[in-house]
């Protein structure tokens, strides 16, 4: 009891009880940050380890995907591109925000199970896990951007304006991947089908979103029931920025898209901070 | 007025444990197929109202700590000693916060740290040097606390010429040499040790 202290106010108390949610565990968030930045960088380094092309599989894979798509989608189906912006490009500019997404989704959903270790032998706010995996995607991601500047020279496109508000798109891509990568790990952690379920959902994402195709080629009516899928709203945001004027957005799909980020980050959060607790009795 | 640290009231947790049902003579495999429907079915039915899966036909309740209290005074250095299974660790990871108490309460003034595992967090694939800002950052230490100490953490656990090398290559006992070195230079207000002490050779020791 706090009354059998003296009131010091040098020395934090902590109080344990059970079902006690933490007051100051968003100030206990920041104060260890050096453990979110050097679980990031553990990620970061470990990832390319006793590999020979290393950091060059950042940029093979998406690469690849986007050559197949460009000619399953735009030569052999003849599906139309966005303006005058070249097929490649347009299939690019949706690869770099899809492998974004999925990358981090999937390893924010398998961090907590693959720190194990970490969670049963010392306290941290666990949330850290999760977060540090999105700075692994995101290096992921920015090298895969000198790509899409390779292309832009290749074809001799001078992006507008518009390619300065990326980086609010890159967040957003961010925060989609985030929300639903809590509630997963967390879900995982008592039900270990949730990691069999990811590869999946990763899978049937990538022909479920508009990555091969516009998403001009789906049908008015149906527009907006599309963009409940949220990664349409980040893609669409990123081809703006990238193709400019030929790619304008459709808002109340953008709007929406929106909305259901922030309800699964949302989601995400709560879910997870109300497990917690329980992630080292259940791991 | 007497300097209480740690205050523990009526601390209990409980842990749920299931039990394989006995099964007389031999088993068809009809009664396998049956055996196995239920289990899914049960288990669905954990997952719905957000249960964890607990294998076995029945479930205990086991109390590994029941109406603990005690009081820790400043500068006291003490030691909980038990048969296996006496609640020991367990009372270690409450007070670490890695695990919440099922009851009771625990009041604890100053900073924390927990060694419950030397080594915790070592990454085979990173080096020694890198390896040291790991654990040691997961300890709890600051990145300038940890460079301030670094020498001396490398002087203490004498693996100098290996320092670049990755810790999977290093022999079990260098390995846990510069993990205890790392958790050596801990210096939190409270640290709970959980017998991480039995390691090294006759000379580290």
């Amino acid at each position: 009891m706090s009354d059998s202290f003296p009131a010091d106010t040098q020395e934090p108390v902590l109080i344990i009880e059970p079902g006690r949610m933490e007051k100051n565990y968003w100030a206990d968030l920041w104060r260890y940050r050096d453990l979110f930045l050097i679980l990031a960088w553990r990620d970061v380094s470990v990832r390319y380890k006793q590999t020979i092309i290393g950091i060059l599989w950042a940029i093979i894979r998406p690469f690849l995907t986007m050559v197949v798509f460009t000619v399953i989608f735009g030569r052999i189906a003849k599906l139309p591109s966005d303006g005058t912006a070249p097929y490649a490009l347009m299939v690019f500019a949706a690869m770099l925000p899809w492998s974004l997404f999925s990358n981090a989704l999937s390893e924010a959903s398998n961090s907590l199970i693959s720190n194990a270790n970490l969670i049963g032998k010392v306290y941290f706010p666990r949330l850290i896990i999760p977060a540090a995996t999105l700075v692994a995607a995101l290096i992921d991601f920015l090298i895969s951007f000198a790509i899409l500047i390779g292309m832009m020279v290749y074809y001799q496109f001078v992006p507008g304006g518009h390619m300065l508000l990326l980086p609010c798109f890159i967040i957003l891509a961010l925060l989609a991947s985030l929300g639903p990568g809590l509630w997963i790990t967390a879900l995982n952690v008592k039900y270990r089908d949730f990691r069999y379920i990811i590869p999946f959902v990763v899978q049937f994402g990538l022909y479920v979103s508009p990555v091969g195709f516009s998403s001009k080629v789906i049908p008015e009516q149906w527009r907006l029931l599309y963009s409940l899928n949220p990664v349409v709203g980040v893609i669409d945001g990123f081809r703006w920025c990238i193709l400019g004027g030929n790619s304008p957005i459709y808002m109340p799909g953008f709007l929406l898209s929106l909305a259901i980020i922030a309800f699964f980050l949302y989601l995400g959060i709560t879910r997870f901070r109300k497990m917690e607790k329980t992630f080292a009795d259940l791991i | 007025m007497s300097d209480i640290v740690i205050k523990v009231e009526n601390l209990g947790k409980m842990y749920t444990i299931g039990h394989q049902a006995e099964r007389g003579g031999y088993t068809a495999l009809r009664d396998v197929l049956m055996e196995n429907a239920r289990t899914i079915w049960s288990k669905t039915k954990d997952l719905a109202t957000g249960k964890p899966i607990i294998q076995g036909d029945t479930m205990e309740e086991v109390w590994a700590l029941k109406d603990v209290s005690f009081e820790i005074e400043r500068g006291d250095a003490v030691g909980i000693i038990g048969r296996n299974g006496a609640g020991k660790s367990t009372l270690l990871k409450i007070l670490s916060r890695i695990t919440e108490p099922t009851t009771g309460r625990v009041t604890i003034k100053g900073r924390v740290a927990s060694l419950l595992e030397v080594g915790t967090g070592f990454h085979p694939e990173l080096t020694g040097r890198e390896n040291i800002y790991l654990n040691g950052t997961i300890l709890g230490m600051t990145r300038e606390e940890i460079k301030r100490k670094f020498d001396e953490i490398v002087a203490f656990a004498e693996v100098e010429k290996y320092l670049d090398t990755p810790v999977k290559r290093y022999s079990s006992g260098m390995y846990v040499r510069l993990a205890f070195a790392v958790a050596a230079h801990l210096e939190p207000e409270i640290l709970v040790v959980d017998e991480v002490l039995a390691v090294g050779d006759a000379e580290f020791q």
